[in-house]
């Protein structure tokens, strides 16, 4: 197989920028499928991206289905990516396979706050992108507004390499600027290709921006430079090549347009992504080798190398446990035997297929550089498969502590055993996603990124798994830290009969800012045996789960040993441990112990009359609002606000804006909770304690 | 509060608040040609006046709130670099309720609107500036009207607003005489400040106003900060 041919992309966008239909038409045009459904289908059949049943009913994705189809002699890889912000572990693991990505904007809606954070996440993994601006017939569409906002809200240097024959009701097509020809779509679907001459009203339009897009391609080319310098005619070959190293190094984003929904313009992007993104092997892939120290390892796409490739997304189909990998080096054949670089244990591959949505085909084997699925394979997402003998591991991705909770009971006894085999599946989906049994409480706990982000995997609990729970109310992770240093100098001694015990340790904690705990050794002349230090270290590190103050976790915290004693008989293991545990809590007491809460970055679009009322609910919410930027008819305000005040924002600020208003919100910081907010807390934690005390 | 520990030299060389300078209803300009440094200037007598606990509402007519919000970051980091300030991150988290963005469309920025958005902010007890900056509006024919306007509105709500202004290379005119921009509304200014490059420094002389018998200033032309 030809690796120069193969393309693995993204589709990203924002949340109804018409994603899912595009990858319909590209389905349908590559004929991978033989009928069009839509997002919310009134045949009730559904996109064929969209698998889940939730995903249908609600219009959105969550989950990235990878699928493959095959346009023009290359072979497409689409990974859709979800278009909620609240599933960015699943959108920034997709960007991890792809190579490059079709970033979809709306010509109405433009480069919204979601485009923007996806926006941000494209770059830190160097995805080159090419822009669709979709919905081009939709009445107010403005495809250079929207090239206008990629430049200024983006940063990119977007260039237009078509235009639009018309706009609105009246969009008929586009000009394609490298052959200088109009495209027309036709036929039922707009299979039909028609290529005609550019009308005479847009010629001048089209050599304009035709210039523009030259002079934009020469900085990348100096054959190309040469040519125009030389006013020569521009070969095809030269222009493309140029725009796509352009492209590549993420210096250009060509913009194309069209209309999904109307079956128009979709070909020509399928021709751009195959012209302009890269193939796998141009791609520059890292792994950490885990014998030398986690060195980076830069990856060949050879497929007679040893084998790496990356579990990106785990699914529950009928046959058992769906494993989409993406290979980087080597291939993975049916028959072969890997090892899983997290567990160490090897694994022998059974069927290997490619998916296509819901079907599947059956392949021999996965080379470098293509993405596949294996069966029956147990593993989590993110795992490292390997040849055996060798040590790499894909970078670990960046995974956000949960800063929301919940607690979930079943309702009935079938419910019970459904809703853990349900978390099972989602913790190994998810790795945001978290789960624990409370000691105190008994009660089964969730964590997650956000409400919604919970809300959805109860949801599914009871449509997949046949799950009924009842949800408590959502928790916000508070976090304890100490903002003082404070000394310690503690004995722990018993002597009840038996062996007695003895340990006693001095020394300081003191508040840190770049780990959340650190312990230093700083004992000499031996006054605590050093067989014992692990286990001061041990008894420390235990009083970090629970703070003492609130029993939220504590972070930030530098302990410091510098003194002690020891006793020949009684001093053990255990003696100490006790010891460090009575120490924290003594130098805990003295060292002003504050609580932090997450706060949330939120962005509010709104029509600009709403203005004032969203600032008010912001406000009301103890949000500190950053800015306000007034864009015409719809302004966006970017605040910062404690997760635990958000609770049910979206009801609110539908009813305070006729529903015209949307927001987004992520995990910014955290920060300090106000005096009388942390007394309330404080309260709450002792009529908690109360509470379970009573009931015991 | 962690801040009044800190004296920070005054960005011009005065005793007192950056507010000062200008009295509440007033007006203050800095002129440059484009790219000499406005923004930074304009930046650390708001961080300034921020560090003595004064709201400062920022208005822009060009850069989106992101790139405001770097301005902000990057000087106080600078700032924060040269005075070696403790707890740095902490102060700048204290600083920032004392700050509010705004960013408006060159052509939807208007005082009536203006009005209505401080409106909003007063009115629900959000925001209450002592000191605006408007940057990034053009001083052309239209100019009085606005300004007459919007001097009505800072002693209404009693804050003090200073203004960039842009000159241009073919107005030049000669040192210490208003330029072009400024000519017809040099009234209702109290104090103007103009941005010379001169070799790898950038100058401030005071064209207008109380500072204008100071030894000379200067900002840093790679950090931008007042030297």
């Amino acid at each position: 197989m030809d690796d120069k041919k193969v393309r693995n992309i993204g589709i990203s966008a924002h949340i109804d920028s018409g994603k899912t239909t595009l990858t319909e038409r590209i389905l349908f045009y590559t004929k991978r499928i033989h009928a069009i459904h839509d997002v919310k289908g009134k045949d009730g059949v559904g996109a064929t991206m969209d698998s889940m049943e939730l995903e249908k009913e609600r219009g959105i994705t969550i989950a990235s289905a990878a699928t493959f189809c095959e346009w023009r002699g290359h072979e497409i890889n689409i990974i859709d990516t979800p278009g909620h912000v609240d599933f960015t572990v699943e959108v920034e693991r997709s960007l991890r396979v792809l190579d490059g990505a079709v970033l979809v904007l709306c010509s109405v809606g433009g480069v919204q706050s979601q485009s923007i954070t996806v926006d941000q996440q494209m770059k830190r993994y160097k995805v080159p992108c090419v822009a669709f601006i979709n919905k081009c017939d939709r009445s107010g569409a403005d495809p250079y507004r929207v090239i206008g906002q990629l430049r200024s809200k983006l940063g990119h240097n977007a260039v237009a390499i078509q235009i639009p024959i018309g706009l609105e009701n009246n969009f008929q097509g586009i000009v394609d600027l490298v052959s200088m020809k109009a495209v027309y779509f036709e036929g039922e679907n707009g299979e039909d290709v028609r290529i005609d001459e550019i009308p005479s009203a847009l010629m001048q339009e089209a050599i304009t921006k035709r210039e523009e897009m030259i002079d934009a391609a020469s900085m990348f080319s100096d054959k190309l430079t040469e040519a125009i310098l030389e006013e020569k005619e521009i070969p095809e070959e030269l222009l493309i090549s140029a725009l796509r190293s352009g492209t590549l190094t993420r210096e250009i984003t060509p913009v194309l347009m069209g209309s999904a929904y109307k079956n128009k313009g979709v070909q020509p992007m399928l021709d751009a992504v195959t012209q302009l993104l890269p193939c796998p092997s141009e791609m520059k892939n890292e792994a950490l080798d885990m014998d030398n120290n986690e060195e980076t390892v830069i990856l060949s796409s050879n497929p007679e190398a040893p084998s790496v490739a990356l579990a990106f997304k785990l699914e529950d189909g009928a046959y058992g446990q769906l494993t989409y990998i993406r290979v980087y080096q080597g291939s993975i054949a049916k028959g072969s035997t890997i090892v899983n670089a997290r567990t160490g244990k090897k694994v022998k591959v059974g069927r290997v297929v490619r998916m296509h949505a819901d079907q599947m085909e059956e392949m021999e084997a996965i080379p470098a550089g293509y993405i596949g699925a294996l069966f029956g394979i147990d593993c989590a997402s993110g795992d490292t498969f390997t040849s055996p003998g060798i040590t790499l591991t894909m970078s670990s991705m960046f995974v956000a502590d949960p800063v929301i909770s919940l607690s979930i009971i079943p309702k009935d006894n079938k419910s019970q055993i459904n809703m853990s085999k349900a978390l099972n599946r989602f913790t190994k989906e998810d790795p945001t996603f978290k789960t624990y049994v409370d000691d105190e409480t008994k009660e089964t706990i969730i964590e997650g990124m956000g409400e919604l982000h919970l809300e959805i995997y109860v949801e599914r609990m009871r449509r997949e798994y046949g799950a009924e729970v009842e949800t408590g109310n959502p928790r916000v992770a508070y976090r304890e830290t100490i903002t003082k240093k404070a000394e310690f100098n503690y004995t722990h001694k018993k002597q009840t009969g038996g062996s007695g015990q003895y340990g006693r340790i001095a020394g300081y904690i003191e508040p840190i800012t770049e780990a959340e705990f650190e312990f230093v050794n700083k004992i000499t002349g031996g006054t605590i045996p050093t067989q014992y230090i692990p286990a001061c270290e041990k008894g420390f590190y235990a009083c970090m789960a629970k703070g003492p103050r609130m029993e939220f976790p504590v972070t930030g915290v530098r302990v410091v040993i510098n003194d002690g004693a020891a006793h020949s008989v009684d001093s053990s293991e255990m003696a100490f441990q006790a010891a460090a545990r009575g120490a924290f809590r003594e130098a805990y007491a003295k060292a002003k112990a504050v609580i932090h809460e997450p706060v949330m970055k939120v962005v509010v679009e709104t029509p600009t009359e709403f203005q004032g009322p969203v600032m008010g609910l912001l406000n009301q919410r103890r949000g500190m609002i950053v800015g306000a930027q007034d864009d015409g008819p719809m302004c966006v305000i970017e605040a910062q606000a404690p997760l635990a005040e958000m609770f049910g924002f979206s009801t609110v600020l539908r009813s305070a804006t006729q529903g015209q208003a949307q927001f987004t919100m992520e995990f910014a910081l955290y920060k300090l909770v106000p005096q009388s907010i942390a007394e309330e807390l404080t309260e709450n934690a002792a009529k908690a304690k109360k509470g379970i005390q009573s009931k015991s | 509060m962690v801040k009044n520990d800190f004296a920070i030299k005054h960005p011009l060389g005065l005793e007192g608040d950056a507010t000062d300078i200008i009295a509440k209803g007033t007006f203050g300009a800095v002129l440059s040609r484009a790219g000499v440094g406005k923004t930074a200037l304009l930046v650390q007598l708001a961080l300034n006046a921020m560090l003595r606990d004064k709201n400062v509402l920022h208005i822009s007519l060009n850069d989106p709130v992101d790139k405001i919000t770097l301005w902000y970051k990057e000087l106080f980091n600078l700032l924060a670099q040269r005075y070696a300030f403790e707890q740095a991150g902490q102060l700048w988290e204290t600083l920032l309720p004392h700050r509010f963005i705004m960013t408006f469309r060159v052509a939807g920025f208007s005082v009536p609107r203006l009005k209505e958005r401080l409106a909003d902010l007063t009115g629900q007890d959000i925001f209450h500036p002592d000191m605006v900056i408007i940057d990034g509006l053009k001083f052309d024919e239209s100019i009085r009207e606005y300004l007459v306007d919007l001097k009505k509105l800072a002693e209404e709500q009693s804050f003090s607003t200073w203004f960039s202004v842009h000159t241009h290379r073919h107005e030049e005119t000669p040192l210490n005489s208003i330029p072009v921009p400024l000519l017809d509304v040099e009234d209702l200014f109290d104090v103007a400040l103009r941005l010379q490059p001169v070799g790898t420094d950038i100058h401030i002389q005071p064209l207008k106003g109380p500072i204008s018998g100071l030894s000379p200033l200067a900002l840093d032309a790679s950090s931008m900060l007042i030297k």
